[in-house]
């Protein structure tokens, strides 16, 4: 039995490690500035609490291999164990938590990119909509109780006596320029949604009620996935929508067609 | 007759064990060591341990009930300072609008509820004088002045409660509702909890009460009076937490 | 004597239990209540796991499993499981039962205060159950329940009536679990024996006071959550509904309110909730170890430093739930710092727990195993919590199947490892008879390996960015493309689930027919194992005893046996 404990063990720390050294799917391609710094940080988590998973597991296997004492004098402890562990411990969670907040300072505290356009990200049930300033930069007024007919082209409510909002793109799928910071402006029209973008590392709950920023950089052109990670109802699974990072001169092409649509 | 606040000392035969640590030789062993507790004698049943416990019970809910206010105040006053999110400024705007309080109503309701407080502690020291004579064995001698004071608090209580029902029913009639404005919905948040839990204490006073008509033993009923009487002052002292709170922090 | 060594309240009729005050009556209820629950709750998870990878198949007498369905079974697993599982068993179950025999005293400090609260959680289990039977089907919004998804009756289906028969089932619950540690508490404070100093009691009655002390803060505030959620429901409030929301195209007619202040609210309960779930399991683990490695606990006064920092520090991380939520970025820096800080004692009593074992003359039984087993799946679910810490690896990982894995592995799967040995060690205490030791050490390897080949999977689904809580695995493609793996996961499930039918046998059988069990079958040394097998239903009567010893003197040098029970005579 002890031996069968034992192997039980390092049989599951073994298949624990198989699954992460040749784990059948894994972080998508990191497409945007904030996937370096966290994808590094992730990498330096998941050594360091997987070194100390194979350390636990195996001191546990050797703790029921080690033969007892038959002197009688069993330890009841040992203060300077207890220190030297605790201070341990300490060092180590607290080294990964101070260096992991480079990065969500970067994502969370910059102020720089207030000059960038917002776009402005709207999640209902169950669909996201994408709506750009146009040419004014400034976004139209909404509300979503008096205006919003989807039916009619303008799921968010757009108010049709403001002239700011005539110019107002909307799309259904996110389309930004590669290299340059997106701003974004979370909406949400009726619950909780949260948008979350694994390629950009990016994920921000959208709370009805409140306008939340959020931003990124893409680095690499491509078409990445938009999904809702935040339960909303029956239709939560299918609520989704991509983000196409195209060139710059492709991105105006295509700010110039919606604008061109939408006139007519 | 006995001199009303005189307390009269009773000898009681020690009991062996129960009710936590007496006097403990240090034996091998870790967690070892008198915590420095003198022999406490007594079983369950006895006066002081019942009276014990059920005083540590209420302090216990007295930890919940403010944990409750706590949060609720709490909310008050963030509600009223960051006010909400307003679409078409992009920006967070005070829509607080400022109760005007029934101040005359809400003063006569602190009066009858601290009058209230004033005839339960009579009830509560009365009682405390009955039961030292009571556990002599001795029939006390009808005190010229033995008021009612118990019933008297519970009939002071329902006047508290009828008077918040008027407060309410003012204001509603008024056109102030639950739902009209933050403001609103916190007052009759905080006014209403408070009487939900005052209702509580009610109930465990017209128990008491109840006690005495069904020959209930003189020692729960005194029991009875005693921790309700904390929870009562503490409600009465909330009450007052909270009116400073909506007459202060009117926005 | 036969009567002794039946259990001597079989043969009362309905009316005994009925209006029960004995402790050990009310513990049985709770534990099996809670064996309903969990029932209840595995069998969900199975509908779950079946409609993910098999959407199309007929469950016999269900059909086919819908969106809501399935989100209807999402939420009230989550709820039983976290509520009437692991809420349950560990503290109201075991420690109604337990607390007053390892202090040493005759009764609880409020029997009957004890009795109504099992009453109430058992109303409150009905009315849950009941959701499932009203127009629309029980809430789905997931056992967080956020605003104003939960709010809002017309925003899917069960927000409607389900919803309110969910809020008032755990705000019954709320008020079972408020007396039940009302009484905990002033027992621990009031009804020691003898002798029996704080520092003399068993690392169990330590968790069972902690946790009382985490109940009494935490339930208050989800009662308030709960009674602001039914007036914003039904009374026209709007705490935590924005103005300006249509939903299908309908306004709804709420302003002024904030989503962010029900999560506040929630989690400020919803966290120390996993640590009432944790705190009595880790406090039995420690108990178990010590008497089946032989040896006194490594640390005794480091263990209970380290159960009051958890409790202490789980009342301050309820944020580490938010950080994508849209709160205030410093605020998340605090809460972080604090996550990171709850780790320590944590990792200190892991350390504990393994030098216990450390050199001791290990006596490889069942309960033993499933302790072991909780030490490691409590180091692996545990060690994925730092991630978790920071808000910018959360950012990423939040609302995947790695946080499923991680709640699961610890909570689920260590908790529910702490409750079978608990119940392996006591049932010769509660029942009078011995579990089957060979049937036990089967339940024990299905359940290690199943526990493993079903979660750990989960923390790759969550690195690849597999949301959580999705009905329906074809609505994206690359979430599609994880299917393989999901049907490992179930299958996994449905082999660990099934093996759990060897404990029900086991556990039933051996009720009945199970060998007869001595007084102190596992020579221990607390006092609970100085009554006989079952115990008697007056307990300690009026015997006063007197304490001298501490809880774990095993092989000690110097004495006769190999362990001393702690009222033994003072030499």
């Amino acid at each position: 039995m002890p031996a069968a404990l034992r192997a039980a063990l390092l049989l599951i720390l073994a298949g624990c490690l198989y699954l992460f050294l040749a784990p059948p799917y894994w972080f998508p391609a990191g497409a945007s500035m904030q996937a370096i710094f966290i994808d590094h940080q992730f990498k330096v988590a998941l050594w360091v609490l997987g070194a100390m998973f194979i350390a636990g597991h195996l001191v546990l296997a050797f703790v029921l291999w080690k033969k007892p004492r038959t002197d009688g004098k069993a330890s009841r402890g040992n203060s300077w164990l207890e220190i030297a562990w605790t201070v341990a411990v300490t060092v180590i969670f607290f080294w990964l938590h101070v260096s992991g907040n480079h990065p969500f300072a970067h994502m969370k505290m910059s102020t720089r990119l207030i000059s960038q356009p917002e776009i402005e990200v709207t999640g209902a049930q169950f669909q996201w909509y994408f709506r750009y300033p146009g040419a004014d930069g400034v976004f139209g007024r909404t509300d979503v109780q008096k205006f919003a007919k989807a039916d009619e082209g303008n799921p968010l409510g757009i108010d049709p006596a403001d002239p700011y909002g005539r110019d107002d793109i909307l799309s259904s799928s996110l389309v930004v320029p590669v290299g340059q910071p997106v701003v974004l402006r979370l909406k949400a029209q009726d619950v909780i949604h949260s948008l979350f973008i694994p390629a950009m590392r990016v994920k921000q709950d959208t709370v009805p009620g409140i306008e939340i920023h959020s931003h990124f950089t893409p680095t690499q052109i491509g078409t990445y996935e938009i999904v809702c990670s935040q339960l909303c109802g029956t239709g939560h699974y299918k609520m989704r929508a991509v983000v196409r990072v195209v060139s710059e001169e492709e991105f105006q092409q295509w700010l110039t067609a919606q604008k061109k649509s939408s006139r007519e | 007759m006995p001199i009303i606040g005189d307390r009269v000392e009773i000898e009681r035969k020690p009991k062996l064990g129960g009710g936590g640590p007496g006097k403990i030789p240090h034996r091998r062993g870790y967690g070892g060591g008198d915590d420095g507790d003198p022999g406490r004698s007594g079983d369950f049943r006895s006066r002081e341990q019942r009276m014990r416990r059920y005083r540590i019970a209420m302090t216990l809910c007295l930890i919940s009930v403010t944990a409750v206010f706590v949060v609720l105040t709490m909310l008050y006053v963030f509600r009223m300072g960051k006010g909400r999110f307003d679409e078409d400024a992009h920006a967070w705007i005070r829509d607080w609008v400022p109760l005007t309080l029934p101040y005359l109503q809400l003063w006569i309701n602190s009066a009858v509820l601290l009058l209230s407080s004033l005839t339960l502690e009579l009830c509560r020291r009365s009682m405390m004088q009955k039961e030292e004579f009571a556990s002599m064995g001795i029939i006390p001698p009808r005190l010229k002045h033995d008021m009612p004071w118990l019933g008297l608090t519970v009939l002071l209580g329902f006047c508290f409660l009828a008077g918040q029902v008027l407060v309410w029913n003012n204001l509603r009639h008024q056109g102030i509702f639950l739902q009209s404005n933050p403001s609103r919905t916190l007052f009759y948040i905080l006014t209403g909890t408070h009487a939900i839990h005052l209702l509580g204490g009610l109930a465990a006073l017209i128990y008491a009460v109840a006690g005495r008509l069904l020959a209930m033993k003189f020692e729960t009923q005194r029991i009875a009076v005693e921790v309700t009487g904390w929870y009562w002052h503490y409600l009465a002292f909330l009450w007052f937490g909270i009116f400073a709170l909506v007459h202060f922090a009117k926005g | 004597m036969p009567e002794a060594l039946s259990n001597p309240n079989s043969s009362r009729g309905i009316r005994h239990y009925l209006f029960s005050t004995d402790h050990k009556v009310i513990g049985r209820q709770y534990f099996f209540l809670s064996l309903a629950a969990v029932l209840t709750g595995a069998w969900l998870s199975l509908l779950m796991r079946i409609h993910l990878v098999w959407p199309k198949l007929a469950i016999p007498f269900l059909g086919e499993i819908k969106q809501e369905n399935y989100l209807a079974y999402l939420t009230i697993h989550g709820t039983l499981m976290v509520f009437f599982v692991l809420s349950l068993v560990p503290q109201s179950g075991f420690g109604t039962y337990f607390l007053p025999l390892q202090l040493g005293s005759s009764r609880m400090a409020f029997p009957r205060l004890t009795a109504v609260g099992f009453w109430t959680a058992l109303i409150s289990f009905f009315v849950l159950v009941a959701s499932f039977f009203v127009p629309g089907g029980p809430a789905g919004a997931g056992w967080t329940e956020y605003a104003p998804l939960s709010a809002i009756a017309a925003a899917g289906p069960g927000q409607g009536l389900g919803t309110d028969l969910w809020l008032i089932s755990i705000g019954l619950f709320c008020l079972s679990s408020l007396m039940s540690a009302a009484s905990f508490l002033v027992t621990t404070i009031r009804f020691r024996a003898q002798g029996m100093t704080w520092l003399r009691m068993p690392l169990t009655c330590w968790a069972w006071f902690i946790t009382s002390i985490l109940i009494l803060l935490a339930f208050s505030i989800l009662l308030v959550a709960l009674v602001m959620l039914i007036l914003d429901r039904h009374a026209g409030t709007s705490f935590f509904i924005p103005g300006g929301l249509a939903v299908s195209g309908k306004a709804i007619n709420h302003a002024g309110g904030d989503p962010l202040l029900w999560q506040h609210l929630f989690w400020f309960f919803g966290h120390p909730e996993v640590y009432i779930a944790i705190l009595p399991a880790m406090g039995m683990t420690s108990h178990l170890l010590s008497v089946f490695a032989r040896k006194p606990v490594f640390g005794y006064k480091a263990m209970v430093s380290a159960t009051i920092a958890i409790g202490a520090l789980g009342l301050m991380v309820w944020g580490h739930h938010m950080f994508v939520s849209g709160m205030d970025p410093h605020a998340g820096f605090a809460f972080s710092t604090l996550t990171t800080a709850i780790a320590v004692p944590s990792a200190i009593k892991t350390f504990n727990w393994v030098a216990t074992l450390y050199g001791g003359r290990i006596r490889y039984s069942t309960p033993l195993l499933f302790s072991v087993g909780f030490v490691s799946l409590f180091i692996t679910g545990g060690l994925t919590g730092p991630i978790l810490a920071q808000p910018s690896l959360d950012a990423y990982v939040h609302d995947t199947y790695f946080v499923v894995a991680h709640f699961h592995l610890i909570m689920a799967m260590a908790g529910v490892f702490a409750i079978f040995s608990a119940t392996y060690f006591w049932f010769p205490k509660m029942f009078g008879r011995m579990m089957n030791e060979r049937m036990g050490q089967l339940h024990f390897w299905i359940t290690l390996f199943g526990a493993y080949a079903t979660f750990m999977p989960m923390h790759i689904l969550g690195i690849a960015g597999h949301p959580r809580r999705y009905s329906d695995l074809t609505g994206v493609q690359y979430v599609a493309a994880m299917a393989p793996l999901q049907k490992f996961i179930t299958v996994a499930a449905i082999v660990t689930i099934s093996g759990q039918i060897v404990f029900l046998v086991n556990l039933f059988w051996s009720m009945r027919k199970g060998p007869l069990a001595e007084t102190n079958p596992w020579k221990c040394t607390t006092l609970e194992w100085r009554l006989p097998s079952p115990t008697p239903a007056d307990g300690f009567a009026d015997a006063q005893r007197v304490v001298n010893y501490g809880p774990y003197e095993y092989n000690v040098s110097g004495a006769e046996n190999d362990f001393t029970m702690q009222d033994a005579p003072a030499s």
